[in-house]
């Protein structure tokens, strides 16, 4: 009954102290010798092992899939599932609690918390993972500064204008209340306030609101925590506090406000982006979806639902940016195409920008130049780097009649130069914007056209999966590093794979939809991948995503782009260890299984 | 020759007969790990409050059949050694007397070595007991963790090698895990430990490098 057992360590951490004392009284403690083997391939484990020191590889047949150092736990699937088809062998002199296989087959089912740690599919892992972490979100918004929450303006208006004046400025202000200056006295006049004074009062429209508002003000400063706010609201049964800082009134904080920093703001976005009447307006909206990102994953939103709000927000800026600059000629013939991740509704913190305008017969040079400049200086006001392969409006290839694009489709794949696939691959996750969104599905119809029967072309394709890692070795080696001091790139060994496999089956199949998890459903649906791997799939997916965008966030904090998609290994917990583990080895399956759908044969 | 004889006449004069496993020939293969807490240092005074045991079969630690007592020490329990052990005297005095647990004790451990860090003051505290209820010392064949770690690392050392025998080092040098010490069951674990590291090198001929001395060459 060692008590230096780690009960803190997950999974360990989600069993009570009955279940933690029946686990103690249980182990043992094995040694093994370097080379020794502890888990063989094709055999049932006995035990559970967690490391306390040395290493341990995994191995399948001679490759070493993975390292495992002390706190790590093996081997989930050896103890539950089929037999393992990788064999565990000591790479150190290695000592491991060894714990009974039926212990521990006891807790899974008797704690589900526990259990979901052994359920072989990541992503069933996944969602297990995230129940266990819901309370947080509350309690990081109550500690929150007011200041953080979206604040309504200070507008101030004189205590002698009427209440018709008063009720045009809150219109214009966009804002719900006004504080009122009367001589020395500062008031708060509300909507509420306007209406029920005539409505119920029957004063006047020009009855001054001086005798309508209260000089009763209620107020917090803006350093205060957003539960002093709620304390106070509550206290003085106010929905709406006014906010100071050094002695000013500087907003209004509304009970919605608070609201907002729950789910965050992205409900009031869409109303900013139609609201908005300048291009201005449009870059402070395009900065708040930019500050939803960071501020939705601290409330340990999944990414996936991060990704779509993100993506949708960012479709309704495009839209509203578009009819706002497109001369009349670009916006009757004129189809706007977002694409690549944007497209495929999976961008999160902005990386790049893909995008290019379809139309349907040819438009004045001077409007299309002038839309051409007008846009991309608006992207970029709007912090969306440029694309580096320049797939941009304002790149005239991205940019003309819908049969001069349609003949430039065929071209990239009849005689394909170094930079087709990427292009087509960009293309395919197109989605429109605009009137004229037909252009699109006449492009993409055209594109899959041509593409049917040619298998050639698309082994051609597919063989991107394979761009990153090189070969089977190198991809050995990238996972050998898992338990090791080195990074790994999350986009190149995780995301893109996937991405890019799942593309080329869509294609394949003649699929439209964008969205990778939806041609992952897609591809099921028809047979080609399994339902289970089909989830495995997604839910790997979903998993690099949430450590891409983990390591993004910290990047942008740290202001720089440097090792965006990089992740350390030792900054995960075991558990995310474990799952990254998992994941990787999901992707290595999807590309033999790729690599055997094409006919590649290339190593 | 000495234990050889003295084994020889407490064989005969044991005063329990149904002890006389103690001097049988250990066929088990296991060897016992052992390490009392004690209210000081001089084995003719003080007591052992606390004892714990732990076999070891083969590359197998089994500290699931641990054995563990806590013990009300004959002799006053002094300040120093509550303090160093955090046992406080109502914990140690509602333990079991040594008269009880004694010969649990060495059913437990039978004629298998007896393994620990500074075994010789663990086995004299036992011995002392051993001689008021059997009238013989513990005939156990004694394994030094220290001596086996120095083996691995200092045999043959040049002259002026800062040698360092601390349990700790030897727990950090072995990249063993810290524990709560002075506890006794935790202390026997950690010597088990640092043992099936120490006999494997041993067996392999493997051995542990030496930090050179600042300045070496």
């Amino acid at each position: 009954m060692p008590n230096a057992f780690d009960a803190r360590n997950p999974p360990f951490d989600r069993l009570d102290a009955e279940e933690i004392d029946r686990l103690r009284a249980e182990l043992d403690i094995g040694y093994f010798a370097p080379e020794q083997v502890i888990v063989a391939a094709d055999s049932p484990a006995a035990f559970f092992h967690v490391v306390i020191k040395g290493a341990v590889e995994e191995r399948i047949g001679t490759s070493v899939e993975s390292v495992l150092g002390p706190k790590e736990c093996f081997d989930a699937r050896a103890l539950l599932h089929a037999k393992p088809g990788s064999s565990f062998i000591a790479a150190e002199e290695t000592l491991c609690y060894l714990i009974p296989r039926d212990l521990v087959i006891d807790l899974a089912q008797s704690n589900p918390a526990f259990g979901a740690f052994f359920y072989s599919e990541i992503s069933r892992k996944l969602d297990a993972m995230a129940r266990t972490k819901d309370a947080q979100g509350v309690d990081s918004v109550l500690r929150s500064r007011i200041g953080d929450a979206r604040l309504q303006p200070a507008v101030f208006i004189d205590g002698s204008a009427s209440i018709k004046t008063a009720g045009h400025r809150m219109q214009d202000a966009g804002t719900n209340s006004l504080f009122v200056r009367d001589g020395e006295r500062v008031g708060v006049i509300t909507g509420m306030n306007l209406a029920k004074a005539v409505v119920l009062g029957g004063m006047p429209l020009d009855a001054p609101i001086r005798d309508v508002c209260s000089f009763d003000v209620v107020s917090a400063a803006k350093d205060d925590f957003i539960f002093d706010a709620l304390i106070v609201m509550t206290r003085n049964n106010k929905r709406r506090l006014a906010v100071t800082d050094g002695g000013e009134y500087v907003g209004m904080l509304e009970d919605i406000g608070i609201l907002g920093l729950f789910a965050g703001n992205s409900q009031l976005i869409p109303g900013r982006i139609d609201r908005a009447r300048a291009i201005a307006d449009l870059a402070s909206a395009a900065a708040d979806i930019q500050s939803q990102v960071d501020h939705l994953h601290r409330q340990d939103v999944k990414v996936d639902v991060i990704a779509e709000i993100t993506s949708d927000l960012n479709r309704r800026l495009f839209t509203r940016l578009f009819s706002m600059i497109a001369p009349d000629s670009i916006r009757d013939k004129g189809c706007l195409i977002i694409m690549g991740s944007e497209g495929r509704g999976e961008q999160t913190v902005r990386t790049d920008q893909d995008n290019g305008l379809l139309l349907s017969g040819p438009v004045p040079e001077a409007d299309l130049a002038r839309f051409r400049a007008d846009f991309t200086e608006a992207l970029e006001r709007f912090g969306f780097p440029p694309c580096p392969g320049n797939v941009m409006v304002r790149n005239p290839q991205w940019s003309q009649p819908i049969d001069d694009f349609i003949r430039q489709l065929k071209t990239w794949v009849i005689s394909p130069d170094e930079d087709s696939p990427m292009n087509l691959g960009i293309f395919v996750d197109a989605v429109g914007i605009g009137l004229n969104q037909e252009l699109l599905t006449r492009a993409k119809s055209a594109l899959f056209e041509t593409l049917r029967g040619e298998s050639a072309y698309l082994s051609h394709f597919a063989r991107a999966i394979d761009l990153f890692p090189g070969s089977g070795g190198m991809l050995n080696a990238i996972m050998a590093t898992v338990g090791r001091e080195e990074s790994i790139d999350i986009k190149k060994a995780g995301v893109f794979p996937i991405v890019h496999g799942i593309r080329t089956l869509a294609i394949e199949r003649g699929i439209v939809e964008t969205p990778t998890t939806r041609r992952i459903e897609a591809l099921a649906t028809e047979g080609i991948l399994s339902q289970n791997f089909a989830r495995e799939l997604a839910g790997a997916l979903r998993f690099f995503m949430e450590m891409r965008l983990r390591s993004q966030l910290r990047a942008s904090r740290l202001g720089t782009v440097e090792g965006e998609s990089l992740v350390k290994p030792s900054d995960l917990t075991t558990l995310e260890r474990d799952l990254l583990r998992d994941a990787l080895r999901v992707v290595k399956e999807f590309r033999e299984f790729v690599r055997g759908h094409f006919n590649l044969r290339m190593f | 020759m000495l234990g050889w004889f003295r084994r020889k006449i407490d064989r005969l004069v044991i005063r329990d007969r149904s002890f006389k496993f103690l001097f049988d020939e250990d066929k088990s293969g296991e060897v016992v790990s052992l390490d009392c807490e004690t209210t000081g240092f001089d084995p003719w005074v003080d007591d052992v409050i606390s004892v714990a045991a732990i076999r070891i079969k083969g590359n197998r630690i089994l500290t699931r059949e641990a054995f563990r007592a806590v013990i009300r020490p004959e002799a006053r329990m002094r300040v120093e050694s509550m303090k160093v052990h955090r046992l406080l005297k109502s914990d140690v005095e509602t333990g079991r007397s040594m008269e009880d647990v004694f010969p649990e004790l060495l059913r437990f451990i039978g004629g298998r070595p007896i393994l620990g860090y500074w075994i010789d003051f663990d086995m004299s505290m036992l011995d002392k007991y051993a001689l008021q209820y059997l009238g013989i010392r513990l005939p156990n064949p004694r394994i030094e963790v220290s001596r086996l770690y120095y083996e691995r690392k200092y045999t043959g050392a040049p002259q002026g090698t800062e040698i360092d025998l601390r349990f700790n080092a030897i727990r950090d040098d072995l990249k063993l895990p810290p524990i709560n010490q002075h506890d006794a069951f935790e202390d026997a674990l950690l010597a088990a430990e640092m043992y099936v590291i120490l006999r494997d090198m041993k067996d392999r001929n493997i051995r542990i490098p030496r930090r050179r001395a600042a300045g070496a060459p």
